[in-house]
């Protein structure tokens, strides 16, 4: 079965980009499937942000911080993925020593609010934005160029705001099912791609909070969605919580995400990336990444 | 393929599409907000809508598309891919209005989508929708009775019946119900974020005993990604359920306006009540 409206071997400038560069061996199969990894850390941020005290019965975010970060970084060890994980600034501020594992760990970080904001900020989303850059800089001595909105809300200002200070995508629309440009390179700015996610079928959180799911049927959706993902555009956007009380923190459900990543590699046109360089790659040849 | 089985018709399954894109949130959000969480609908437009009709093509099935005229405005090529293909428009409102708070400008509103949705189907006679379903909220006292004024032939946007039945008795003239199913909707399970096989589950237990009761069902979907089927993985999960409902039930797929118009009594058994 093909579908008529998709465009043949997405990744076929990738592949070739690769293989002349010798990040891939000459002789490795054209990439069908690009996967990234999205870890969105979600720490005591997300209870302080709801005027929750964050220890005791409101410490699920806490899990993450003495837990769960921990065990998806010894899993993407293991499969040798790099990843890209999303840090709130209060967490940032807070767990300063964690933030850095994971950087030298070679992983990305990229910013996701202060507070995990979940409602609207009105005028004060700018500043918002550049009160977590900042953090970001001084404590990791790196300016993050990717932005994913905490709980997903966004707003006119929002893209004004991520260009003005660096950045050069975002990883909160649900429009389409692979990477597309809005602004092309140019002197002075880098340009700017939209890497939508899947809080649909490739995000441990709503399927676990809200629709109750087992780790054994979250792995199942997972294959099921790479299958027919692996047919269509070849782009997966996978995102998990180290959290517990809804994230994959736990061990239960750390190892159905050990188990995915394990099918993803046993594939060998699956070609993991993290967000930044998969933007690299989409802006050095924005042609090819027009919205549809 | 249809077999006729025990010298009866086959049974009768609708598949309907409500053709939801970014006006259920447009409703209900500014224009300032229509973005990440509040866009959802965007993908109906960015790949859902046409992975859909793609789908019906494989499966050979021509469906019935409820178009609110807000979405009909946003995407004109798929409307005439729908029609070019064969399927039914039918109308889905304005613009995601609860017809239950017009009050009086409720039957210049229902006229209005109604004319709107001719004219963007290119207008002339047979572009007039034949059918209506309400695309959110519920219906005043007397909607059915200005559907029926409109020259509407059936409504399908009640759950009460497990087979098509007559609206006279509730003010709805000449018209008949094809009611829909709850349960045979992607959006009730996917709104819960079920996994593709939990929806299925579900699909096929419904649908099971459903047949056998009138043999009619009515299959509802979405483009969506969030809520309905628009996502790759989804629709083999859709197609496995059709290949299932072929194999179980030897069912014919119609569209709404050929079983509201076929004057069939045999595919209306709970209208002799």
């Amino acid at each position: 079965m093909t579908d008529t409206s998709l465009a043949e071997a997405p990744w076929a400038a990738l592949s070739n980009e690769l293989r002349v560069s010798g990040a891939r061996p000459s002789g490795a199969p054209d990439i069908s499937t690009v996967a990234c990894v999205t870890v969105h850390v979600d720490g005591p941020a997300v209870e302080v942000g709801r005027k929750q005290h964050p220890v005791g019965p409101f410490s699920a975010g806490r899990y993450g911080i003495r837990r769960g970060v921990r065990r998806h970084m010894d899993i993407l060890r293991r499969h040798g993925v790099p990843a890209t994980f999303f840090a709130c600034g209060y967490d940032v501020e807070h767990y300063p020593e964690l933030f850095l594992e994971i950087q030298q760990a070679g992983h990305e970080l990229a910013a996701h609010g202060y507070l995990h904001e979940a409602w609207d900020l009105g005028e004060e989303e700018p500043a918002l934005l550049e009160k977590t850059h900042r953090i970001m800089i001084e404590r990791l001595g790196d300016a993050p160029v990717g932005w994913c909105s905490p709980s997903g809300r966004k707003s006119h200002r929002t893209l004004p705001s991520l260009m003005r200070l660096g950045y050069c995508y975002d990883a909160s629309e649900k429009d389409m099912d692979r990477p597309y440009v809005v602004h092309d390179p140019a002197p002075g700015t880098p340009g700017f791609v939209m890497l939508p996610n899947n809080t649909v079928s490739l995000d441990d959180y709503p399927v676990y909070f809200t629709g109750g799911a087992l780790p054994s049927e979250i792995f199942d959706n997972w294959v099921q969605e790479y299958r027919a993902i692996r047919q269509a555009e070849g782009y997966l956007h996978l995102t998990v919580h180290p959290k517990a009380g809804g994230g994959s923190g736990t061990p239960a459900r750390s190892a159905a995400l050990d188990k995915f990543l394990a099918v993803l590699k046993a594939d060998p046109t699956v070609h993991f990336m993290t967000l930044r360089a998969l933007a690299a790659h989409c802006l050095s040849q924005p042609q090819n990444w027009r919205p549809a | 393929m249809t077999r006729v089985m025990n010298g009866h018709r086959p049974a009768t399954m609708l598949v309907t599409i409500n053709v939801h894109g970014i006006g259920p949130e447009a409703a209900t959000e500014p224009q300032s907000a229509l973005y990440g969480r509040f866009a959802h609908g965007r993908y109906t437009y960015g790949g859902g809508l046409a992975r859909v009709l793609d789908m019906l093509k494989r499966q050979e099935i021509a469906a019935t598309f409820f178009w609110p005229v807000f979405e009909a405005e946003r995407c004109p090529a798929l409307l005439q891919r729908c029609l070019d293909e064969g399927h039914e428009v039918a109308s889905h409102g304005n613009a995601f209005e609860d017809l239950s708070t017009l009050g009086d400008a409720e039957r210049d509103v229902l006229e209005t989508a109604r004319d709107r949705l001719a004219a963007l189907c290119g207008g002339g006679a047979g572009a007039r929708p034949a059918g209506f379903r309400a695309s959110n909220g519920g219906f005043s006292p007397r909607t059915l009775e200005h559907l029926s004024e409109l020259d509407y032939r059936y409504d399908s946007s009640a759950i009460d019946d497990d087979a098509p039945y007559k609206l006279a008795a509730d003010g709805g003239g000449a018209m008949i119900e094809l009611p829909w199913s709850e349960g045979l909707c992607d959006a009730t399970h996917f709104s819960r974020r079920v996994t593709q096989d939990r929806a299925y589950a579900h699909f096929l237990q419904e649908f099971d005993a459903l047949i056998d009761v009138d043999g009619y069902a009515c299959l509802t979907l979405h483009p969506r990604a969030d809520k309905g089927v628009g996502r790759a993985a989804r629709l083999v999960m859709v197609e496995e359920f059709l290949a299932h409902a072929r194999e179980r039930a030897s069912v014919e797929f119609r569209r709404c306006r050929d079983v509201a118009l076929s004057g069939d009594d045999a595919a209306m058994a709970s209208a002799k009540r």
